[in-house]
């Protein structure tokens, strides 16, 4: 009786040490494999030093040893903006191609270059990346709206000013503001990194609220989440281009000579693109796409040169 | 338990005053009372184990795997839609019908399943917040979607805005509350293997039945030495009903509890490892077109395709989530079924890597035209190669999670029969000899 039985336990007990465990393993990688980490956050500039005349250009000259060498590669690398309508965007209506002021004036440097207009690698670029991809020669050439400052003048060469811009607010039509001046304890969009946002500083009592690129003042603006925007009037008449519930208001808070970024070490480029801008001023190319893209009457800007 | 013939105290200790004890009618009543009460005894503490494992085996099968798999599912189908907002802006101009419709379908499936999740979820304060956050949200995106619909076809190119945005909110918000949901639902469903598997219950009701055994074959001895009878027909039955319950009980539970952890070995482990898999290839394809439509301005997107592919296949071969899916399905006999998904994976880097090549050349119209052409067509193939291999894992975690069910469905409603059984025999055949005193 007893010893079949325990003879039953026994192989009970074997029975039980084949018993299955269970653990987290799987679901422990799986959590760990899917987390993202956390987005950085970008700071914004300060105002930089002073200097005397930084729009002051060199002269224009033949081509040069730089110029060669993007004549050999057969291609222009210049750096924009695929998000400002009527200087630099990707219309999605023509296939996401590049279009605006600033790249048709690029088409025609690429005229002047290789006989073609449309021999040039568009890279996008933040506004915070302008310099920096000059600078460290990921791109030959800058034309997003870069503002002509010391600070920049200091990092960079720049062309001529090929357009003269000045800093304004965009606000709803309805907002009874005439001026940033009536902003404030509002929060007012502007891009990091830009010279808008350093200026913004001059107005205490006005909150700044940075983003990344331009137009996503406009989502923020449209979304209820600030109450204006400040940027170049160029810039601010696309936006009131794609909304046309917004209104451009007030005098120009400061200059925004724009000019094209070029590396201090390609100074025969910088001359090279003076000389096209000097022929585009001359002979009505300018004045052509100024209109084809720009509201108001074209004003050409003046021009200095420092050698 | 050293008990002899003449025990001067029973075998729970009771002291009963010695004079009665001596009388021979009283300590047969009084055994009878001890191992009625141990058969029952016995049956609570049996059916305790076989109920609460029979639960957790229920539990893992009818609740937690199937809200895993509702998690899984917001999850993949907001990852896919995500990814399929982002691929149809960059195509610009009129989307296809195809792809609309599968983003459609894709933020259906979320809020349905999601319902379905939160309907089911009982009142886990964790999971409300997540799903709350998910109602609140995924109309906010779909909003943020149509506003960029609605300027791209403006030409506008605030489209491309909104779209970042509602991608960020999707990243920030959305994503990591699905998350959530899916971490909830997986801790719970390990948490029902857990009590599914513990060996605490069953190791108690195998000592009850081992006592009830000694107990039954030491009264036996007992009597056999004072009356002279060899055999007490009731008793002997009632001890090998407490051995076949003994045995039952251990075959049972250890089968529920072997099938349950073969289970999560083949079935279940495979499938989180694959479902994670599926959200991070969705994941990597969204970066690559959103680095696109940032053309070169969106740095970050592409830094986060190369985190999503190194957490899914590892820095080294046989490394990441692939690589422990591998292994688990080395393990569990499942291996080769894989393949396809490898082979998938190794098409979709070549084809990231011709897309790269293009815009490291500047052509952009031509990596836009590769990705499209190609790196899509087999992303759509990885995932669906993930998809079914997540499936097979669920059939696989189906057929042992109901065999682990049935293991214990008997055990039940058999062990209080079978106690009661044994305690009325015990008593029975004790009063056998109660009588023969009158």
């Amino acid at each position: 009786m007893r010893r079949p039985s325990l003879l039953a336990l026994a192989g009970l007990a074997a029975a039980l040490c084949a018993c299955g465990s269970t653990n987290d393993a799987a679901l422990r990688s799986s959590l760990a494999a899917l987390r993202t980490p956390p987005v950085a956050p970008s700071s914004s500039a300060a105002p930089g030093p002073t200097c005397a005349h930084p729009t002051w250009s060199l002269h224009p000259a033949g081509p040069g040893p730089s110029v060669r060498a993007i004549r050999r590669r057969g291609r222009l690398r210049a750096g924009v903006d695929q998000n400002t309508l009527l200087l630099g965007y990707a219309n999605p209506l023509h296939g996401q191609r590049i279009e605006g002021f600033e790249i048709d004036l690029l088409h025609e440097l690429s005229r002047a270059l290789f006989g073609r207009p449309d021999r040039i690698d568009f890279r996008a670029l933040t506004t915070a990346e302008r310099i920096s991809a000059v600078r460290d020669g990921m791109v030959d050439i800058v034309a997003d709206a870069v503002t002509i400052t010391c600070d920049r003048a200091r990092q960079v060469n720049f062309s001529t000013v090929y357009l003269s811009a000045g800093q304004r607010v965009l606000v709803p039509s309805d907002s009874p503001a005439r001026s940033l001046k009536d902003l404030r304890g509002k929060r007012v969009c502007a891009t990091q990194s830009s010279t808008s946002i350093s200026a913004l500083g001059k107005y205490p009592g006005v909150i700044p609220h940075p983003v990344p690129l331009r137009t996503d003042c406009l989502v923020a603006l449209q979304r209820g989440e600030v109450d204006a925007i400040t940027s170049d009037d160029a810039i601010l008449l696309g936006f009131h281009a794609q909304d046309p519930y917004t209104k451009v208001i007030g005098p120009a808070i400061e200059r925004e000579p724009y000019g094209m970024a070029i590396s201090k070490s390609h100074p025969d480029l910088v001359r090279f693109v003076n000389r096209e801008l000097a022929r585009m001023r001359a002979d009505g190319t300018w004045r052509r796409l100024y209109r084809k893209w720009l509201p108001g009457t074209p004003r050409q800007p003046t021009v200095h040169y420092r050698d | 338990m050293a008990v002899t013939a003449s025990a001067s105290v029973n075998p729970f200790g009771v002291k009963v005053a010695r004079a009665r004890l001596h009388r021979t009618p009283v300590r047969l009543r009084l055994t009878a009372a001890v191992l009625a009460i141990a058969s029952i005894a016995l049956g609570l503490i049996a059916a305790t184990a076989a109920t609460s494992r029979r639960d957790a085996a229920h539990s893992v099968s009818a609740s937690s795997e199937p809200q895993l798999m509702r998690a899984e599912s917001v999850y993949a189908s907001l990852s896919d839609a995500d990814a399929t907002a982002a691929t149809t802006f960059l195509t610009g101009g009129i989307e296809p019908p195809a792809r609309r419709s599968q983003y459609l379908r894709d933020l259906d499936a979320a809020s349905a399943q999601l319902a379905a999740l939160t309907h089911h979820a009982g009142d886990s304060p964790a999971t409300r917040t997540a799903a709350a956050t998910l109602t609140n949200q995924l109309p906010v995106y779909t909003g943020l979607v149509e506003a960029a619909r609605a300027n791209n076809r403006q030409g506008f190119p605030v489209g491309a805005a909104y779209l970042r945005r509602a991608s960020a909110l999707m990243r920030t918000r959305l994503l990591p509350a699905a998350e959530r949901l899916y971490g909830i639902e997986g801790q719970r469903m390990n948490g029902d293997y857990r009590d599914g598997t513990r060996n605490a219950g069953l190791t108690a009701a195998l000592v009850a039945a081992a006592v009830l055994f000694v107990l039954l074959v030491l009264t036996q001895i007992g009597l056999a030495r004072f009356s002279n009878r060899i055999l007490n027909i009731p008793l002997v039955i009632a001890t090998v009903l407490v051995a076949v319950l003994g045995m039952w009980i251990g075959l049972g539970l250890s089968g529920e509890q072997n099938a349950l952890a073969a289970a999560q070995r083949k079935g279940s482990d495979s499938v989180q490892l694959l479902s994670a898999s599926r959200v991070l290839a969705l994941r990597a394809q969204r970066d690559d077109s959103l680095a696109l439509i940032g053309r070169g301005s969106d740095t970050t997107s592409l830094e986060d395709f190369d985190r999503a592919m190194i957490a899914l296949r590892g820095k080294r071969a046989g490394g990441g989530l692939l690589g422990e899916a591998q292994r688990v399905a080395e393990r569990s006999g499942t291996a080769g079924s894989l393949a396809a998904v490898r082979v998938s994976l190794a098409r979709f880097e070549r084809a990231h890597a011709r897309v790269a090549a293009r815009e490291g050349i500047g052509d952009y119209t031509g990596a836009v035209r590769s990705y499209i052409r190609g790196e899509l067509r087999v992303a759509r193939s990885l995932d669906a190669a993930l998809e079914s291999e997540t499936r097979a894992a669920q059939q696989r975690f189906a057929t042992n999670a109901d065999s682990a069910s049935s293991s214990v469905r008997g055990l039940r409603f058999g062990i209080p029969l079978l106690a009661l059984a044994v305690a009325a025999l015990a008593v029975l055949g004790l009063s056998h000899r109660v009588r023969e005193y009158r």
